[in-house]
């Protein structure tokens, strides 16, 4: 009997909620860290979204790792040098390193200039830059004037370079191109520019002065860390939260229109709002193939003109022992009487990494 | 592109585009002449199509559906400015937001950001780990996700870069290219809190590393209250499994928050009690302002709308005066549900409200819209959107004086459109 009523009354209260959605909303509470609304769970709501509220107290899937497997995958670098891995390697092992496997997209000394991110040069002073007029300077964001940390670096630079093959380096060759880079930033190891036979290991790397550590806001060191965090987003000025909504005669600094100068067209594919049918298919083409038979096929596609030749296995044969990397080098760089990019500046490296590519691949 | 690559394919597609030439040469004429009195016949009408005097094709011919061919421009699109020399490895295709109904972009459509490639990650051999200043440290396979409760909600995702070409200057005559850097979608996962209720969260571990396994081991430090609130781990999007491009098989959800923050090819969360000072929110990821400091741990996205209707790739050039038209757009915010959107058409001056329709969701793309008649005159047409916290969408020169123009990530100040006398619509800024 007891039972029958209590099903009853679940059954009303289900019929309410059912009939009344919106009176039964979870609430919401603009408390969230960022300022925001944060939506509270309850009677089988989320916001307006159906849950299941029953209790999962105990619910476990996985399992322990092991020792080794920790030891495997926590291998990131903190500022306060937890995670550096032993090693060492010099400015100098650096350079070369650097030349060897870095330069092609980051230029020499890591200034840049091949389109990939520049990792050198510029000044602090720089970071006030704004170009609010045509031909000004743009703020230089360098490891030397603008990252807070060189934990940082030596981590990535594990973790993700070279590019192409992440995580190939040993660990004496990444403490070697990250002393190489501090270096070439003129960073300061102990209060002392770095030298080429200056050696970088766990021993010293906290003696490393960032210029920029300070240039970040809001502070989130120390146990304060989350909660300054908070601060800072409790007031919209803070953050560029200043809109207000006006009606009727707003007013906004004599603002006029400010239509395109140079309009950035260069998009792919090219705009169309078309609805037609596509004859041909060239989706399976080598990204190389247009770029080869544009810009090189003039003096690959045979021997004649002392190149090596399209499907020739022993022309190229003989280009491949130089390594992939040198013949890279030297077709965005030119060798002999070939121009750099053969003769076309427009190429992208990454277009030339695909035409090499192209005409490797098809020459085996 | 939709492919059409089997022999056949082509020769039945080269055969109809023959024929939709032929119909639409006749169609423009009898365009042309329904503006006379004498209004000529459609063919399209007068005359059985093709498709209703042959066969169709086979129900199944694709397995896995594809769009009708004749969409083959609703596509996401890249540029070589918004990549290091040209290479795709590590760059951004946007959403053709021109060609996004409702609030649900399709999976096939959404932006992807990669900082070294796409990782194709085989899901048998896949490994997701918790560990640091918890209790119970975990290894979950992703069957391991799955067994837990799961949940579906509701999310737009926004690359913090959305619109940074634009600081300085409208620069794309393109709402793809302005505001393409987002997508919205129904994701299916885990919330974080489910799983790590059972493994006993340090309450000093107040940070938590996120760190994917593609080659950039893209990581970020999140606040664990942010962890513990409405983050989770998602393995689907719009009913099917994550596409390699937004992290297959599983990618983290933090709603609201920079997309970056988003971790996709997730490989572990590791709790500490200080941030880790990642590559991605350093040395990228930062507002450097005029002041020459830099913003950090900028998390949220702010309140943001965008006219998607008319837009430079959908313009009213067909329009006569007098046409009754609706205008709409998109709203959206990452501090909760959109709360009213105004619409301008004169550059800011006055403004009317709009309405907004569909699905009113937290976090979420929010539709609105305006019926207007158009009277052929030229327009600054703008919309402005309040979010339920009520902040408002700064001018261009409001946001200008608080950052700068440097500042790369977080532009949200009111996008303007310049409806030109023949219906053509551009891209400007009011800005002073």
């Amino acid at each position: 009997m007891f039972k029958c009523d209590h099903k009853f009354i679940a059954t009303s209260v289900a019929a309410l909620v059912l009939g009344s959605t919106p009176v039964f909303a979870s609430s919401a509470k603009k408390n969230a860290l960022d300022g925001g609304m944060t939506y509270s769970r309850d009677r089988g709501m989320y916001s307006v979204y159906n849950i299941n509220e029953q209790d999962t107290k105990g619910m476990n899937h996985g399992r322990t790792p092991t020792a080794n497997e920790l030891k495997a995958w926590d291998t990131d670098i903190m500022p306060d040098g937890t995670g550096l891995p032993e090693g060492k390697g010099s400015v100098e092992e650096g350079d070369e390193i650097y030349e060897e496997q870095c330069g092609v997209c980051h230029g020499d000394f890591g200034a840049g200039g091949v389109g990939y991110p520049t990792l050198s040069g510029g000044s602090m002073d720089s970071l006030t830059n704004q170009r609010t007029a045509p031909g000004m300077d743009a703020p230089k964001r360098t490891i030397g004037t603008y990252w807070p940390q060189a934990s940082t670096l030596i981590w990535y630079i594990r973790d993700a370079m070279p590019y192409a093959h992440p995580k190939s380096l040993s660990n004496d060759e990444i403490y070697a191109l990250t002393a190489y880079l501090l270096a070439a930033n003129e960073i300061k190891v102990d209060g002392k520019e770095m030298d080429d036979d200056f050696v970088l290991s766990k021993d010293n790397f906290s003696k490393i002065k960032m210029p920029n550590e300070d240039g970040f806001y809001p502070n989130i060191n120390g146990k304060d860390g989350v909660e300054n965090v908070r601060k800072f987003f409790k007031d919209g000025k803070n953050y560029g939260a200043v809109g207000k909504r006006c009606m009727k005669n707003c007013k906004d600094d004599n603002a006029t229109v400010m239509r395109i100068g140079i309009e950035m067209k260069d998009v792919n594919p090219a705009y169309s709002t078309v609805r037609d049918l596509v004859p041909v298919d060239n989706s399976n083409a080598h990204p190389g193939k247009a770029g080869y038979e544009a810009n090189c096929a003039v003096c690959h596609a045979t021997d004649k003109m002392g190149a090596p030749a399209l499907g020739s296995k022993s022309d190229w044969d003989k280009v491949m022992e130089k390594g992939t990397t040198k013949v890279m080098m030297n077709a965005i760089n030119g060798v002999g009487s070939m121009p750099p990019k053969g003769g076309n500046s427009d190429l992208t490296e990454w277009q030339m990494q695909m035409i090499v590519d192209y005409m490797i691949s098809n020459s085996k | 592109m939709t492919k059409i690559s089997k022999a056949s394919n082509t020769e039945i597609v080269q055969s109809t585009r023959r024929d939709f030439f032929r119909k639409t040469a006749a169609y423009s004429v009898s365009a042309i002449a329904a503006t006379s009195i004498l209004s000529a016949d459609d063919e399209n009408i007068t005359h059985h199509s093709k498709w209703g005097t042959t066969l169709g094709d086979e129900l199944n011919k694709n397995p896995y559906g594809l769009p009708s061919p004749y969409e083959h421009n609703n596509v996401r699109r890249t540029t070589p400015l918004l990549s290091s020399a040209g290479d795709m490895h590590a760059a951004i295709s946007l959403t053709p937001l021109h060609e996004q109904e409702g609030i649900i972009t399709p999976n096939g459509l959404f932006f992807t950001r990669t900082h070294n490639g796409v990782a194709q990650i085989d899901p048998n051999k896949f490994r997701f780990m918790i560990h640091g200043m918890i209790e119970k440290p975990i290894v979950l396979t992703l069957e391991d996700i799955k067994k837990y409760p799961s949940e579906s909600v509701i999310h737009f995702l926004e690359c913090p870069s959305n619109g940074a070409a634009e600081w300085k200057g409208p620069q794309f005559n393109s709402l793809q290219f302005v505001k393409g850097m987002m997508s919205c979608t129904e994701w299916t996962g885990v919330r974080l809190k489910t799983i790590l209720d059972d493994l006993g969260v340090d309450p000093k571990a107040i940070w938590c590393l996120v760190e994917g396994q593609d080659g950039s081991e893209m990581s970020r430090t999140v606040p664990t209250e942010k962890i513990m609130d409405d983050a989770m781990l998602v393995y689907a999007m719009n009913g099917e499994a994550l596409r390699a491009e937004q992290g297959y098989p599983l990618r983290l959800l933090l709603p609201g928050w920079e997309a970056n923050l988003c971790v996709k090819w997730l490989k572990r969360l590791e709790f500490g009690d200080k941030p880790w000072y990642c590559k991605e929110e350093t040395s990228k990821y930062t507002t450097l302002t005029a002041s020459g400091k830099a913003i950090q741990h900028f998390y949220p996205l702010e309140v943001n709308s965008i006219i998607t209707s008319p837009c430079p790739e959908k313009p009213w050039t067909s329009l006569k005066k007098g046409d009754m038209i609706e205008i709409q757009g998109l709203a959206w915010s990452g501090h909760g549900k959109i709360k009213l959107v105004d619409i301008s058409f004169d550059g800011g001056k006055n403004w009317v409200e709009a309405n907004l329709k569909g699905l009113v969701l937290p976090k979420s793309w929010t539709r609105f819209s305006y019926i207007y008649k158009y009277e052929g005159k030229p327009l600054l047409l703008a919309s402005r959107a309040m979010d339920e916290i009520k902040n408002v969408q700064p001018t261009v020169n409001q946001e200008k004086k608080i950052i700068g123009v440097e500042g790369v990530y977080h532009r949200n100040s009111i996008c303007t459109w310049e409806v030109k006398e023949n219906g053509e619509v551009h891209n400007v800024q009011m800005r002073s």
